[in-house]
């Protein structure tokens, strides 16, 4: 039987994550769909959920043929790269070191680069909008697809870490389907931090229990986990906005 | 073949977004694996190694990164 203790973390990591990349996929596919209609934006993304329903079927079963400990170690790696990734970018972005991930301007420029595309090649219209839809909902799915794969493998939860990746589907197509436009509001770079925050204590997680290790706690180990990555994130985002206050980096300068 | 090309871009991206921030990432890895399975000690420590290195490392790229950025472009964030 499922605990939701247990499966809470798996759950709220897929669904934050998968927030994060559909939105972004959205963009893309609203902007096809505003330039060419909804007919080639629907087949495109059609055609890439159908390529994500086969990668995921096609590898699914393998990881079943895979030790328990190799598999928590080669995703508890993955999901602690991914998820440091993110954080990083995250807290850079935050600092205001590197410019915030903006919808609007993404779906302007989609939107540009398209009429352009379409004005050079008048007789494919179609096809390169609905290839344009199916490129940016497979590389974000991509994303989805392994991060639920990541968070719920390892512990038995691939149904629970599924239905927060679908409820996060659902939420963004619902709420675009009412506003009709770029969900810049959603706070993009809030999420990615808290992401990248679950995504690296999992990573931190799976790796020691790949090599063994007994955490104490056993799944409570997880929130002392994220307790000290989100630690670290608000500081090094401190660090980052204004180094010169940092004594090292002024003797370094 | 340029969507291959594209996906398999946002495969490597995805988990290696910073070389160093990733060599470093792997390193402290093995050695925390190192250290829970070749040596006689609590393999708690590995775990403590490791989930007291990661944020180190992140905060030293952070610092590192923070460096690197131009003035200007500081300003103009």
């Amino acid at each position: 039987m499922l605990i939701w203790s247990t499966a809470a973390p798996a759950v709220g990591a897929a669904f934050l994550a998968s927030l994060v990349e559909v939105v972004e996929a959205f963009t893309i596919v609203l902007a096809v769909a505003t330039l060419r209609g909804w007919r080639p934006a629907a087949l495109g993304t059609g055609a890439a959920l159908a390529l994500l329903a086969g990668t995921v079927l096609l590898l699914g079963p393998l990881l079943n043929h895979i030790p328990l400990h190799a598999l928590q170690l080669a995703i508890g790696i993955l999901l602690l790269l991914m998820g440091m990734s993110w954080l990083r970018k995250a807290c850079l972005r935050s600092a205001g070191v590197i410019p915030l991930h903006d919808e609007d301007a993404i779906f302007a420029a989609e939107t540009a680069h398209l009429g352009g595309a379409v004005q050079r090649r008048e007789a494919r219209l179609d096809w390169i909008a609905g290839m344009t839809a199916l490129k940016g909902v497979l590389l974000e799915g991509l994303e989805v697809v392994f991060i639920v794969i990541a968070v719920g493998a390892g512990g038995g939860l691939l149904l629970p870490a599924s239905l927060g990746a679908l409820l996060a589907c659902v939420l963004v197509l619902l709420v675009g389907a009412i506003v009709h436009r770029p969900l810049s509001r959603v706070p993009e770079n809030t999420l990615k931090f808290g992401v990248g925050v679950m995504l690296s204590a999992f990573g931190v997680f799976w790796i020691g229990e790949g090599f063994g290790l007994d955490w104490p706690g056993q799944d409570l180990a997880l929130l002392v986990f994220a307790a000290i990555f989100l630690g670290a994130g608000l500081a090094g985002t401190a660090i980052a906005r204004n180094p010169a206050r940092n004594p090292v980096m002024e003797v370094a300068r | 073949m340029s969507l291959l090309k594209e996906v398999a871009a946002e495969l490597i991206g995805m988990f290696f977004g910073d070389a160093r921030l990733t060599i470093a990432i792997l390193l402290l890895i093995a050695v925390a694996g190192a250290l829970i399975e070749l040596t006689g000690i609590d393999p708690l420590v590995g775990g403590i190694v490791l989930i007291l290195g990661c944020p180190a490392l992140l905060i030293a790229s952070l610092r590192r990164d923070s460096r690197a950025i131009a003035p200007m472009s500081r300003s103009a964030a």
